[in-house]
C-alpha cells in the first residue's frame, strides 16, 4: 500500500506536528509513505470566498503535484481539505471536461485521516493510551459530505484511558468557516463560544477532532478565554511515539 | 400582464439546461432509533389515541342513542346555550335536537340562516358528521356543501364530530389519494386535527387560539 | 458633500458584509433573544426529529419531493396554464402578476370595487415580500382599510411594527413579557405575562375583525396544477376564518408553489408538516378549490388567484433554479448555527436564515443583499435538514462567485486572492512568503501566540489567539528525515 501524504497548509506551516503524527500511525500500519513536495494550498480560502478561477488555479496545481505520483490512496488529516478535493474540484470543473476527469480520478482516492484507517485499512485499534475524559467535534464537511463520523469516535473508544462522552448539540458547526471567521467574527466567536459551554458542561477536559482547522478556530478562543483544555488531533491521540517529542 | 405574455416568459426560461445536484446527506432523516416507526394495528384505537395526545376528546360508542346522550349530556354540563349544527341526514337520525331542547339548549340548523356569522359566532357548540377520519393522525376530513357549513367546525369553542366507525382511513397518504382520484372536489375540504392550537408564544402551547380549543369526536360502531 | 449614509452604504458594499455585521452585532448583544431563539429550535429540532422517525421511508419521501419539484419547474408554464384553467372552470378569477406592485394594484382595486373596509390576512410571506399590508394603506390611502393579520405571531408583530424574524414562527424572537407589553398597549389595560390571558385576548378582538372583513387574504403553502387547488396549512383555524367567513377570498401565491397533481400533496403536506413545526399535520390543512358552490351558506362568493413572479422567473433554467423547491418549513433556519446566534432580523430581509441568504440577493439583486450569502460558515446543516434537499451551501457559493464575477467582492479582496493563487501556484513563492511571515511575526509573538494583528486579521485576533508560524514547517521536518 503506497499512500501520498496531502499536507494542508496550514498544518504544514502552523501545526506540522499533526503531520509528523499521520506520518508515524501510518508507518506503525505498515503502509509506504511518499509527501510530494511540491504541494501547497488545495485553494479552499479562495474557493469560500467565491474566487473560483482563482481556487481552479490552485485545484490544477494540486493535480499536477498529486498527479505525478504514484500512489494507492491520497490521505489528509483535514476531513475539509479532503472535502475540496473529493466533491468540490468537481463542483468546480463540472464545466470542463478534461479538468474534471482529472479531478474525479484523484478526488476518488482522497481519503480523510480516519476514513482511511478505519475503512482502507480496516484498522480501529492501534494501543494508544491517552488519560482523560474527551468529547469528539466533528468538522461539517466530514459529517456532511464524507459522512465519516463514527469512524473516528469507534477508534478514539479503543484508546486505553480515554473516556468518550457526548456533548450537546454536537453537530453544530464550531464557527471557523473559512474566511467567515475574519469576515463576520463576532458571530463566528459566539458559534465557539456555544461549543465551549457546552465542552464545558460535559465535564470533558479534552477536545480531539479530525480537522486541525475548527481546532485552530476553538483552541484560539479556549486560550482566549483562559479554559485548560487539552485540544488535539486524531492523529496526536494515536501517535505511537506521543510523550517522546514535543 | 397578459397571461400570455406571463406565460411565454416562463416557458421560455425553462427551456435552458439543467444542473444536476449533488445527493442531500440522509443523516439526519435516517435517525438510528427507528423504534418510534409503527403499524397501525386497530384504526379506532388509533385515531382516540391520536386525538388524545393532540388535548382532543374521543370515544368510541356503541350506536347513536349514546352518542346523543354524549351530546346532550356534555351541552348541559358545559351550559351551553346555542347549538349549531350541520343540516345532514345522519344528524337527523341522532335526534339530539329534541332531548337539546328540552334541556334548554337553542339548536339551530345549518339551513336557511339569515346571518350565518350571527349564529354561528354566537353558538356555544359545533356538531357535524365528517367524511372520513384519519387514524395515523387523529383527523377529521370535512367536506363543505350544502347543508355542511364550514363555520360550524370553526366559530364556537366547541366543536363535537359524530363519526361512524367504518369511515376511519389509515393513514393521510391514503385519504389524499381517495381525492386524487375524484373528478371533483368540493370547494372546502379539510383536514382537521385535534384543537385550535397556537405555539407563538414562547413555544408554549395555546388552545382555542381562533378555532375550538375543544374538540370531541364519537366514533360511532 | 457626500451624505454620511451614502458613504456607509458605500463603504458596507466595499468591505463586503457590514449591514449583516452591524446587525448581527446588536443581536448578539440581547441575551433574551438568544434565550428565545434557544428555546424555540430546541423544542422544533426534537418535535421534528420525533415525527420524521415515525416515517417509514423519510428519505425516500424527500427524493420523491425533490424530483417532483424538479419536474414542476421544468414544465412550469404549462402546469400554470392547467391550473389558470382549472381555477376559472370553477368560477374563479386568475390574475398574473409580473411584480410585488400589480398585486398591490389588483389587491387595491378590488378593495375599491367591493368598499370593503376591513380585510382580515392569514400568514402569508409573500405578501410580507411585497409589503402588500404598507402598500395598501400608502397607496390605497382614500380607502382607509384596515388590514388586519390574523395569525397570533403576525399580529403581534404587525401591533409591534415589527418584521417576522422567522418564515413559521414569526415573533419567536420575543418572550412572553414583551408581547404582554405589546398586548398590553393595544388592550388599554395591563395584561399578565401568561400564554393562555394573552391568547384569550387575541381570539375575542380578532373574532370582531374576522366577522366583520369583507375580504380575506391568504398565501398558500401549494397549489394543485390539476385541479385548481390551493393548499393551505395553519394550526389557529384564522387561514380557515380568513378562506370561509369573508365573502371574498384572495389568494397571493408565488408561481413556485406549484405540483403538478393532488396526490402530490401527500408528499408535501406530510413533509412540511414535520420538518417545520414537528407535527404529524396541522391542526387545518385545507384544500380550497374556488368560490362556493350556490347552495352554499358560507365560504366566499368570489375567489380570485393571483399568481406572482416577482422575480422567481429569473431563476428558472438557471443553475439557481432549486432554490424555486423551497417549500417555507423554516427547517433550514433552525438547524443553522448563524441564524441561531442573530435571529431572524440580523438578515435584513423578509426572509432569513439559509434561504433567505440565498432567495433574497437572488430575487433582488447582489447588490440588495450584498452580504447575506457570506452570513454562513457553510456547514451545510440546510442542506440535511431540508426536506427537498435543495443544496443551499452550493446556492450560497455561487452566489459569492457571481459577486466576484460581477465586481462586487472589492479591490482588496481581488488583489489578496491575485496573490494566493500566485502562491499557491508557485512553491516557491509560497516557501518565501511562509519565511517571510516567520520574521514578520517576530514582534507580535507574545507567550507563544499571536494577539494582535492588522485588518482584515484582526477579525481573528480580535477574539481569538493565534498560533504563530512554526520554526519549521512540515516539508522542512520531512526533509530532515521524521523519527
Amino acid at each position: 500500500m503506497r499512500v501520498a501524504l496531502f499536507i494542508p497548509c496550514y498544518v504544514d506551516l502552523i501545526s506540522p506536528e499533526v503531520g509528523v503524527s499521520v506520518f508515524r500511525v501510518l508507518r506503525s500500519q505498515g503502509v509506504e509513505v511518499v509527501y510530494p513536495e511540491g504541494q501547497t494550498c488545495c485553494g479552499q480560502p479562495a474557493f469560500n470566498s467565491g474566487f473560483f478561477k482563482e481556487a481552479r488555479g490552485a485545484a490544477r496545481h494540486f493535480l499536477d503535484v498529486f498527479g505525478g505520483e504514484r500512489f494507492d490512496y491520497v490521505v489528509c488529516p483535514s476531513g475539509s481539505c479532503t472535502t475540496m478535493v473529493s466533491h468540490y474540484y468537481p463542483f468546480l470543473f463540472r464545466e470542463l471536461p478534461e479538468d474534471l476527469e482529472r479531478a474525479e480520478s484523484i478526488g476518488g482516492r482522497v481519503r480523510e485521516f480516519s476514513d482511511f484507517l478505519s475503512n482502507v485499512l480496516g484498522a480501529e485499534e492501534f494501543g494508544a493510551r491517552l488519560e482523560g475524559r474527551a468529547v469528539f467535534h466533528c468538522g461539517c464537511h466530514q459529517r456532511r459530505e464524507l459522512g465519516v463520523l463514527e469512524e473516528p469516535q469507534r477508534i478514539l473508544r479503543n484508546v486505553e484511558g480515554l473516556q468518550l462522552v457526548g456533548w450537546e448539540n454536537e453537530e453544530l458547526c464550531c464557527g471557523f468557516g473559512g474566511t467567515f471567521s475574519v469576515k463576520m467574527p463576532e458571530v463566528s466567536v459566539a458559534m465557539a463560544d456555544e461549543k465551549i459551554r457546552a465542552l464545558e458542561k460535559s465535564g470533558a477536559d479534552t477536545l480531539v477532532s479530525c480537522d486541525p482547522s475548527c481546532l485552530l478556530h476553538l483552541k484560539g478562543r479556549l486560550d482566549r478565554t483562559g479554559h485548560g483544555v487539552r485540544v488535539l488531533h486524531l492523529a496526536q491521540v494515536l501517535d505511537p511515539r506521543r510523550g517522546r517529542v514535543g | 400582464m397578459r397571461r400570455e405574455e406571463f406565460l411565454e416568459n416562463i416557458r421560455h426560461r425553462t427551456r435552458y439546461g439543467r444542473y444536476k445536484p449533488t445527493k442531500a446527506p440522509d443523516a439526519s432523516w435516517t435517525p438510528g432509533r427507528r423504534a418510534a416507526a409503527r403499524e397501525i394495528g386497530d384504526p379506532a384505537a388509533r385515531f382516540l389515541e391520536e386525538l388524545e395526545a393532540l388535548g382532543g376528546h374521543g370515544r368510541r360508542v356503541g350506536g347513536l342513542e349514546e352518542a346523543r346522550d354524549y351530546v346532550v349530556g356534555l351541552a348541559r354540563s358545559s351550559g351551553a346555550r346555542l347549538l349549531v349544527r350541520w343540516d345532514v341526514e345522519e344528524l337527523e337520525r341522532l335526534g339530539a335536537d329534541g332531548p337539546l331542547r328540552e334541556a334548554g339548549v337553542e339548536v339551530a340548523v345549518w339551513r336557511e340562516l339569515e346571518d350565518f356569522r350571527e349564529v354561528a359566532g354566537r353558538a356555544d357548540i359545533g356538531l357535524s358528521t365528517a367524511e372520513w377520519a384519519i387514524a395515523e393522525t387523529g383527523s377529521l376530513v370535512l367536506e363543505s356543501g350544502p347543508g355542511k357549513g364550514r363555520a360550524v367546525a370553526i366559530l364556537p369553542p366547541t366543536y363535537v364530530a359524530v363519526v361512524p366507525v367504518e369511515r376511519l382511513v389509515r393513514t393521510v397518504s391514503e385519504a389524499i389519494r381517495m381525492y386524487a382520484k375524484r373528478n371533483s372536489l368540493p370547494q372546502n375540504l379539510c383536514f382537521h386535527t385535534g384543537p385550535s392550537r397556537s405555539g407563538d408564544i414562547e413555544q408554549s402551547l395555546a388552545t382555542g387560539v381562533h378555532g375550538p380549543g375543544e374538540v370531541h369526536v364519537l366514533l360511532v360502531d | 458633500m457626500e451624505k454620511t449614509g451614502e458613504r456607509a452604504r458605500r463603504e458596507g458594499i466595499e468591505s463586503g458584509v457590514e449591514g449583516f455585521n452591524e446587525r448581527a452585532r446588536r443581536a448578539l448583544a440581547d441575551p433574551e433573544l438568544h434565550d428565545s431563539i434557544a428555546l424555540f429550535t430546541r423544542k422544533t429540532l426534537k418535535g421534528r426529529a420525533a415525527r420524521l422517525a415515525e416515517l417509514p421511508d423519510a428519505p425516500g419521501l424527500r427524493e420523491r419531493a425533490y424530483h417532483i419539484k424538479q419536474e414542476t419547474m421544468a414544465n412550469l408554464d404549462r402546469y400554470l396554464a392547467q391550473m389558470a384553467d382549472a381555477v376559472e372552470e370553477r368560477g374563479g378569477n386568475v390574475f398574473f402578476a409580473e411584480t410585488g406592485e400589480d398585486v398591490v394594484r389588483y389587491v387595491g382595486e378590488l378593495a375599491r370595487k367591493k368598499g370593503a373596509k376591513v380585510i382580515t390576512k392569514s400568514k402569508s410571506m409573500a405578501t410580507e415580500e411585497i409589503e402588500l399590508n404598507r402598500r395598501l394603506e400608502e397607496e390605497y390611502g382614500e380607502l382607509e382599510l384596515e388590514v388586519v393579520e390574523t395569525d397570533l405571531g403576525e399580529w403581534i408583530a404587525q401591533l409591534a411594527g415589527d418584521a417576522p424574524s422567522h418564515i413559521v414562527a414569526p415573533i419567536m424572537h420575543m418572550n412572553r413579557r414583551q408581547i404582554a407589553r405589546v398586548l398590553s398597549r393595544v388592550a388599554g389595560e395591563p395584561l399578565p405575562p401568561d400564554v393562555r390571558a394573552l391568547a384569550g385576548f387575541a381570539r375575542r378582538r380578532l373574532r370582531e375583525k374576522f366577522l366583520a372583513a369583507d375580504i380575506g387574504i391568504s398565501g398558500a403553502n401549494f397549489g394543485v396544477a390539476e385541479t385548481g387547488t390551493i393548499c393551505l396549512v395553519t394550526n389557529e383555524g384564522n387561514g380557515r376564518m380568513v378562506t370561509s367567513i369573508p365573502p371574498v377570498h384572495v389568494v397571493v401565491m408565488g408561481i413556485e408553489k406549484l405540483v403538478p397533481r393532488f396526490e402530490d400533496l401527500e408528499v408535501f403536506v406530510q413533509l412540511l408538516a414535520r420538518n417545520g413545526t414537528g407535527q404529524k399535520l396541522t391542526v387545518y390543512t385545507s384544500f380550497i378549490t374556488g368560490p362556493r358552490g350556490a347552495d352554499e351558506l358560507d365560504g366566499p362568493e368570489e375567489f380570485h388567484l393571483i399568481l406572482m413572479d416577482n422575480g422567481r422567473s429569473k431563476l428558472l433554467g438557471t443553475e439557481f433554479e432549486e432554490a424555486l423547491y423551497c417549500i417555507r418549513c423554516g427547517s433550514c433556519l433552525n438547524v443553522c448555527p448563524v441564524y441561531r446566534q442573530t435571529g431572524g432580523h440580523a438578515y435584513g430581509s423578509t426572509y432569513s436564515g439559509p434561504i433567505g441568504a440565498v432567495i433574497t440577493p437572488l430575487l433582488k439583486g447582489d447588490r440588495e443583499a450584498k452580504d447575506l450569502p457570506h452570513a454562513s460558515s457553510l456547514c451545510a446543516a440546510c442542506w440535511e435538514t431540508c426536506p427537498v434537499g435543495i443544496p443551499l451551501h452550493d446556492l450560497l457559493l455561487k452566489l459569492r462567485s457571481r459577486q466576484v464575477e460581477e465586481g462586487l467582492a472589492g479591490k482588496a479582496q481581488e488583489i489578496a486572492f491575485k496573490g494566493f493563487e500566485e502562491a499557491v501556484e508557485h512553491p516557491a513563492a509560497y516557501r518565501a512568503g511562509a519565511r517571510l511571515g516567520r520574521l514578520v511575526q517576530r514582534p507580535l509573538v507574545r507567550d507563544g501566540s499571536v494577539r494582535r494583528l492588522p485588518p482584515p486579521l484582526s477579525g481573528w485576533t480580535d477574539f481569538r489567539d493565534l498560533p504563530p508560524l512554526a520554526e519549521r514547517s512540515f516539508r522542512e521536518l520531512w526533509r530532515e528525515g521524521i523519527d
